[in-house]
């Protein structure tokens, strides 16, 4: 059974006083496997946040079906398989973290001692325990975040909604929230992640969806979707010239083209990283 | 220890009150209750400007003040809290975190009103409990003055007079139709913002209901008087209006109770009803817009 099945879907947008509408989804059909981390991608209004907000049941699709782990994302029921954590959220400011955990997972049906400990794990889990009695007013944009994952996962959900999670967050937090993905997949959690980082969509996700204009324009496992098939990468260390120079001649030989010859680099977010945390040390 | 939550009820009163409870939570923090304070000195400041009543009058101008000054407040209370619970929501994105739990959106409306109620019921207790406590004070001056100025066969007539002119059961039947009254609008004011485009628009639609359901009373008599002459389009606004709205004059038997005019025991119950009942209705209906609008 697929973590999320989208068959045919179509929205449709009315324009008030106008016979105009708008078609935010049109015909968008795809498949989840669990314990995937799929990756909707698409410039913006390409249809990303409106097929997200009915794969949660927030938005009634016009036509075509979704459902999550075989039931209609219609149902409320079927909610309780999934935490979603939206793009810039605020939450509740008067809330300290560890209300906001308890406020969550009370609507979930959680209580007492369990949803006590929960809380506690998760807290650790996203590194909040230490501001667990601070309330959100206080919290910076990483910590929203962080707290914000804390919550889409209070009823251990299968399905994890991830809009933009690392919007607005500095590159440090950036790395923690990826981090915190990896270790959900490594859990067996399903994530389908909305980001525009395509960098850190490509270090994470399984299987991407490009979406255009609310058409699917391009689906598939990302290593098959951007390798190129008739193109070679070799990295070597320690080279001596002589060497290199006996690989060209072979290459010459061979009738094989070398397109381009480089030193390989680090991103520069690890860089920014390593100097970053260079520092505090 | 295993988190699973218990399975998926369809009614779950333990969702609505997490939601309630962290709804009044909201309020109180934002402190919403420093309004009281207003009350309180509203109350003090009479004391001030009104020494030369006797104390029939003082007791009549408290009473008069009080329960006045405790429906406005409740009413302008309960539109003001109401009317910015769901824009809030929607626009600090929190609606969608609890939305796309497993929570019915009735629940969460209900959830929401039970916090407002619940604010407006501590509000009208703490302002009772003022009031009475002024009334009280007021009562003990009146009667220590008495025993004072009075010759002694007089005494108990003149404290019998006093005591029957402070203290009644009728004042609370008045504090509860104001309280209802308050919940009514509190209602309204949420069906009002599940359509409404930003909070003030709330509030302005709310306000000129409560004048709209004030005049509807007089607007009908007028318009039943002159029968005969008034069409078919104007009787049927008129019924929609009656419908629609709740015919604020109704509550005004607090009104009548200040005035010291006994109120039927049927007529309060049936006042209450009534309040309850459009309660109820405005949330049924903000339920049917709010289960279609599309976040």
């Amino acid at each position: 059974m697929s973590a999320i099945s989208i068959k045919n879907l179509t929205k449709v947008y009315p324009i008030p006083f106008r016979r105009e509408r708008i078609t935010a989804v049109s015909h968008l059909s795809l498949e989840v496997e669990p314990g995937q981390v799929y990756g909707l991608l698409g410039p913006n209004g390409s249809g990303k946040s409106t097929t997200m907000k009915i794969v949660l049941g927030l938005v009634s699709p016009s036509a075509g079906s979704t459902r999550i782990f075989g039931r209609d994302s219609r149902e409320v029921e079927s909610r309780e398989e999934v935490g979603f954590l939206p793009e810039n959220p605020y939450f509740y400011k008067f809330l300290t973290g560890e209300e906001t955990l308890h406020f969550y997972g009370k609507i979930c049906g959680l209580r007492g001692a369990k949803l006590r400990e929960r809380a506690s794990e998760l807290l650790e889990l996203v590194g909040l325990e230490g501001a667990r009695n601070r309330r959100l007013g206080g919290y910076s944009k990483g910590m929203l975040q962080r707290v914000g994952l804390a919550q889409a996962l209070i009823q251990q959900p299968r399905l994890l909604v991830l809009d933009e999670p690392t919007a607005g967050v500095d590159p440090a937090g950036s790395r923690e929230i990826r981090d915190l993905i990896l270790d959900f997949k490594k859990r067996g959690i399903t994530v389908l992640l909305c980001s525009h980082l395509l960098s850190q969509v490509q270090e994470i996700c399984d299987r991407v969806g490009i979406l255009h204009k609310g058409t699917l324009i391009r689906e598939g496992r990302l290593d098959e979707l951007i390798s190129i098939e008739n193109q070679t990468e070799i990295i070597l260390e320690n080279a001596s010239p002589e060497v290199l120079a006996r690989i060209r001649s072979m290459l010459d030989e061979s009738g094989a083209r070398v397109l381009a010859e480089r030193k390989p680099q680090t991103t520069l977010e690890n860089f920014f990283l390593e100097v970053t945390g260079a520092q505090k040390d | 220890m295993d988190p699973t939550p218990t399975p998926h009820i369809f009614f779950s009163p333990a969702r609505i009150w997490a939601i309630a409870s962290n709804t009044l939570l909201e309020l109180v923090r934002q402190k919403v209750f420093y309004f009281l304070l207003v009350f309180g000195f509203l109350l003090i400041g009479l004391g001030a400007i009104a020494p030369e009543f006797n104390f029939q009058e003082q007791f009549q101008l408290l009473k008069d003040v009080s329960l006045g000054a405790m429906s406005i407040f409740t009413w302008l209370l309960s539109v003001l809290a109401t009317a910015m619970l769901l824009p809030k929501d929607i626009e600090d994105r929190t609606l969608y975190t609890i939305l796309a739990k497993p929570v019915p959106r009735f629940e969460y409306l209900i959830g929401k009103l039970l916090g407002v109620l619940l604010l407006l019921l501590i509000s009208t207790l703490v302002m009772a409990a003022v009031f009475v406590l002024a009334l009280y004070s007021r009562q003990q001056l009146a009667i220590a003055e008495t025993i004072r100025n009075t010759s002694p066969d007089q005494v108990q007539d003149a404290l019998r007079e006093i005591h029957a002119a402070t203290f009644s059961f009728s004042l609370i039947p008045a504090i509860i139709i104001i309280y209802v009254k308050a919940a009514l609008f509190a209602s309204l004011t949420l069906f009002i913002s599940t359509f409404a485009s930003s909070w003030i628009f709330t509030v302005i639609v709310s306000i000129a209901c409560y004048f709209i359901g004030s005049l509807q009373g007089v607007a009908r008599e007028v318009w039943l008087a002159n029968g005969a002459t008034t069409g078919h389009l104007p009787r049927i606004f008129l019924a929609l209006i009656a419908l629609i709205f709740p015919d604020l004059q109704l509550f005004n038997l607090v009104d009548d109770i200040v005035a010291g005019n006994s109120i039927s025991l049927v007529l309060f119950g049936k006042t209450a009803a009534l309040g309850g009942l459009y309660t109820c209705i405005y949330l049924l209906v903000a339920y049917f817009v709010f289960a279609s609008k599309e976040l």
